[in-house]
């Protein structure tokens, strides 16, 4: 919001000091606040013994840093993405494949993947972002299919077979570990917090401001001297970039991926859905839609799911119906609210 | 913690059937079992639970059956000890189906898994249940991979999609040297590791047998429409056709043949969606004469009575007859009980020794195999398979001899 007064301000203003000031000190607060919530989670695999409940906290903070990833393309630039199943299966089979068949760490097989995704989001924007609106989002579904059957058919990457990770020994060279889920939270963690960052940077920068005026209206955006297309190009492959690093972490956790398993469609909307239930666009909204959505899912099926009435499912449906109705702009909305009816009083 | 660990004991409770007759936890032992509860293939995972059920009921309570753990109430070896079963849904989901496989483990202190169907699924929860010293009895997943990966944990009784191809090509030599003329088969395959395991043992045994391949077609699995498919396979217009696919795939190329006219001289079917009873349901009238490989036939009961009795308590439950699958979870479950028996204790590695050392005589199954025995690699060698064909509204057995009620009718339409 400041950001578009910055702007939209007369070029010479007596109180650009003040809000300058203002706005550095909120962004100091900001980062306060982060350090403090990631330092919290680093610390909250300690505290939770339990496997099953480690493997959910995993999780969560997998789909927060992967929904955070989607929102820089998504939620800032508006361009609304239902193909990022793409990049986290090409990050997901290049840290397996470079790993498995050649012996090369996946450390460097993750670098490879995320290289590779932003490649692929720039060829694939090249066309499509000359698409606008909801014929960018079909034309990236299609797209993502289309990688899906090409993997399926491609017996170099083990066609429908899929990749089985060698049973290794415990070790951060490998990324393998067979029972320890504390260095696997980590590692998802170190991933939120580097898209966190990059949002957080990027946000109030240059960039950030022309993905939210392209978000708002391309034409005028470009009237103003905004490089519309430079600026979709840019957030896609940031976006795929590190979509794919989450798709080689996912891989390293799970062992064995196939097809369907990292591609399928369903991977797509996950990456989607924290970010719009937890709020489009903002810097927590990812985190916090993972935070509500991951464990209910997780722990719904897991206590539910064994009668096999979808009693879990249902539930699922339904939390997303009744954010979707009372809380269109998402969780976070909620604070917003209050914040700004305190700032009204005061 | 503790009162959701008795919500979802009452709840497993509840499904196993046991209610108030609940043993004392020392008197317990709790087994995972991990199906596919919703999506797709939910209806396999409510089977297999009646399937599961029903060998609980052979195992927990006395009967005057020829099978393992069935004399004597509970488990002879662990004092009468009971089994309960902790069920959980994978969704078809490799990493779901981890994820639980850890749950069962370190949450419900199962001392085994038995699962999955979906070889996807069955490949990371013998990880998991590998990295904790944990049996997996793997009861009907039949890719052939899952055997070759050296673990110790695993354990699968029912043959493999490789030794079922083989039955088909061994039941078609037989057929040529009878000097009927079977020239070329077409493989019809979906894109899964079931479907593309499936069609590299058929081409690699067609190759070496000396039958054409006419047509190699994989599809789409759960696709739309099957219609390209269909026509390229009427236009080879092979001796026979293998196809390789699940219930709902299955019962789509049925209907899109006969729309299309295309009546195959003769089909030999890779089970799964062939062995559903929903398929038979909906198009058996244009499958008569189809043959399937299978891992069970129920016309067994003319010369095994447990066979039909098995089948009786099964179908009270499920309402349906036993088939491929679910007499195959079944039989996991008394191979793990007889196991257990012998182990005379829960500990991982010495039920992993019971297991390794099991030998049970065929006639002591409900299956038509051999023995039940396990390899290096944890496949059992001698789980011979059967070739069934449908015939009215039953399936006869009509391969191999030993096990066979009646000759074949081929070719199915002449």
């Amino acid at each position: 919001m400041t950001g578009t007064s910055l702007i939209a301000a007369p070029a010479i203003s007596p109180s650009l000091d003040e809000a300058d000031r203002r706005f550095a000190a909120k962004r100091r607060r900001s980062l306060y606040v982060g350090a403090l919530v990631f330092a919290g989670l680093a610390a909250l695999p300690y505290a939770i013994r339990d496997v099953y409940l480690q493997n959910v906290l995993v999780l969560t903070l997998l789909y927060a840093a992967l929904s955070q990833s989607w929102n820089i393309l998504g939620g800032y630039c508006g361009q609304i993405s239902l193909g990022h199943a793409l990049y986290f299966g090409i990050g997901a089979y290049a840290t397996s494949i470079l790993f498995v068949n050649y012996g090369v760490s996946p450390w460097l097989g993750l670098g490879f993947g995320a290289v590779l995704a932003a490649s692929v989001a720039l060829a694939i924007g090249w066309p499509c972002f000359r698409l606008g609106g909801h014929y960018f989002s079909i034309a990236t579904i299609v797209i993502a299919e289309a990688g899906l059957l090409l993997v399926q058919n491609w017996d170099f990457v083990g066609g429908a077979m899929g990749v089985q990770w060698p049973f290794n020994p415990d070790s951060w060279a490998t990324l393998q570990f067979a029972r320890d889920k504390i260095p696997y939270a980590h590692l998802a963690l170190g991933l939120l917090v580097a898209t966190w960052l990059v949002t957080f940077l990027v946000a109030e920068s240059r960039w950030g401001y022309g993905w939210r005026a392209v978000k708002d209206d391309p034409a005028a955006a470009q009237s103003l001297g905004v490089e519309v297309f430079r600026s979709k190009m840019a957030a896609a492959a940031i976006s795929a970039f590190f979509t794919a690093v989450g798709g080689g972490l996912y891989a390293s956790y799970v062992s064995y991926i196939d097809p369907e398993s990292v591609m399928s469609f369903r991977f797509s909307l996950l990456f989607a859905l924290p970010a719009v239930l937890g709020g489009v666009g903002t810097l927590w909204g990812a985190l916090v839609g993972a935070a509500i959505l991951i464990p209910i899912t997780e722990i719904s099926r897991s206590y539910l799911g064994g009668t096999g009435s979808g009693i879990d499912l249902i539930f699922y449906g339904g939390l997303v119906m009744v954010v979707a109705i009372a809380r269109p702009e998402g969780v976070l909305s909620l604070f917003k609210r209050t914040r700004a009816a305190r700032n009204e009083e005061v | 913690m503790l009162r959701r660990r008795e919500i979802l004991a009452a709840g497993a409770l509840a499904l196993a059937g046991l209610g108030s007759q609940r043993a004392t936890a020392a008197d317990e032992v709790v087994v995972g079992v991990l199906y596919a509860l919703s999506g797709a293939s939910a209806q396999n995972g409510v089977d297999a639970r009646h399937a599961f059920e029903t060998a609980l009921d052979v195992i927990n309570e006395s009967h005057d059956l020829d099978l393992p753990a069935a004399k004597g109430a509970g488990l002879e070896g662990l004092g009468g000890a009971r089994i309960r079963l902790v069920i959980a849904d994978h969704q078809g989901d490799p990493q779901k189906g981890r994820a639980e496989a850890e749950r069962l483990i370190t949450q419900d202190k199962v001392i085994a898994i038995v699962g999955a169907y979906q070889s996807s699924v069955s490949a990371t929860v013998s990880a998991v249940c590998e990295r904790y010293g944990v049996p997996f009895v793997c009861a009907d997943s039949s890719s052939p991979s899952l055997s070759r990966r050296n673990l110790k944990y695993f354990f699968r009784p029912a043959a493999n999609d490789e030794m079922f191809s083989a039955a088909m090509f061994d039941f078609m030599d037989g057929l040529r040297k009878q000097g009927k003329t079977i020239d070329s088969v077409s493989l019809f395959y979906e894109d899964t590791i079931y479907g593309i395991d499936s069609s590299n043992v058929q081409r690699k045994l067609a190759n070496e047998r000396g039958y054409r391949i006419a047509a190699d077609v994989k599809y789409k699995s759960n696709s739309p429409s099957l219609t390209a498919e269909v026509q390229a396979l009427k236009s080879a217009g092979a001796d026979v056709l293998l196809p390789t696919c699940y219930t709902n795939d299955a019962i789509l190329l049925t209907k899109t043949m006969g729309e299309l006219g295309y009546k195959p001289k003769a089909i030999i079917a890779q089970a799964a969606g062939f062995s559903e009873k929903s398929v038979y349901d909906a198009v058996g009238d244009k499958l008569q004469g189809l043959i399937s490989r299978a891992s069970f036939s129920l016309d067994l009961a003319a010369k095994r009575p447990s066979v039909g009795i098995v089948n009786a308590m099964y179908r009270k439950r499920a309402d349906r007859d036993l088939n491929d699958n679910t007499s195959r979870q079944f039989t996991a479950m008394l191979v793990l009980a007889d196991a257990l028996n012998r182990a005379g204790s829960t500990d991982g590695a010495k039920l992993r020794a019971a297991l390794a050392a099991t030998d049970i005589p065929g006639t002591r199954t409900i299956m038509p195999w051999k023995k039940v025995i396990f390899d290096a690699g944890g496949q059992n060698p001698d789980a011979t398979p059967v070739l069934i064909q449908y015939v009215g509204t039953t399936f006869v057995t009509v391969f191999p001899e030993s096990a066979a009620v009646a000759p074949a009718i081929w070719p199915m339409n002449a």
